[in-house]
């Protein structure tokens, strides 16, 4: 499953291939056909933003994730002030050798408080966000339960733009 | 707003507005300390934001990784 690096990497068939080859039956992924919207109703300047990464990424001073979960819902609420420094990452689906060096490259807290300082965004939530980690196969809980739990979050923090960073 | 480096996976989920850039998973920002394309990235990320007005936009970012990369399902990274 490579790819040059002007041609994306074609996921939903190499991990079809790679599964049906252990003999599994061919995976349902989501497809949707339509997408919700939501008007950013202010400039930048005055939004409050916050982020979601997917990554298996915690704070040290948090039990890991497991890096083999299957359909894990838990979701952290991090910290604004965090550094850089406090994560670990536990997570068997993507190299994350990088990111173990520097959380920015996918999770860039230090940029988005750059962002702020400079005044190109109005403001952080007071906490960013780490769950729904990969292989969740129980795709309704998430719509009925977990999604609109962490929406009710967002709201409680006043959000008004989520940046989601799956991985 | 998602930023993606799954573009077929995007495409099929359609979250209301999405960046793709055609980096390796675990690199959506760019490479560790390089601050330019980090901000650089989630600068286009809030600019989509801004200026979508379709649910469903995918952007693709004009960007490239500087070196060919691959995904192997089922190797081992803890």
């Amino acid at each position: 499953m490579s790819a040059h690096a002007t041609e994306p990497i074609r996921y939903v068939d190499g991990l079809a291939k790679h599964y049906g080859s252990m003999g599994h039956p061919p995976y349902q992924w989501t497809i949707n056909h339509d997408a919700p919207w939501t008007p950013l109703t202010r400039p930048l300047k005055k939004c409050r933003l916050t982020m979601l990464t997917s990554g298996g990424i915690s704070l040290c001073s948090m039990p890991a994730f497991d890096p083999m979960a299957r359909n894990d819902h838990r979701l952290d609420a991090i910290p604004l002030a965090s550094g850089a420094g406090d994560f670990q990452i536990h997570d068997s689906y993507y190299d994350h050798r990088d990111a173990d060096q520097d959380i920015n490259c996918q999770f860039p807290i230090d940029r988005l408080r750059e962002l702020e300082a400079a005044g190109e965004i109005g403001s952080l939530a007071p906490r960013f966000w780490s769950g729904f980690m990969g292989r969740i196969y129980n795709r309704s809980k998430v719509l009925t339960e977990t999604g609109p739990a962490f929406a009710e979050e967002l709201k409680k923090d006043g959000v008004d733009l989520l940046i989601a960073v799956p991985a | 707003m998602c930023l993606s480096t799954g573009r077929d996976l995007t495409e099929q989920v359609r979250p209301p507005r999405s960046v793709f850039v055609n980096f390796p998973m675990g690199n959506a920002f760019g490479a560790p300390f390089d601050i330019d394309m980090q901000m650089a990235v989630l600068r286009a990320v809030l600019a989509c934001a801004v200026t979508s007005r379709v649910a469903g936009t995918l952007v693709d970012l004009p960007l490239a990784w500087p070196r060919l990369f691959a995904f192997e399902p089922g190797k081992s990274r803890m």
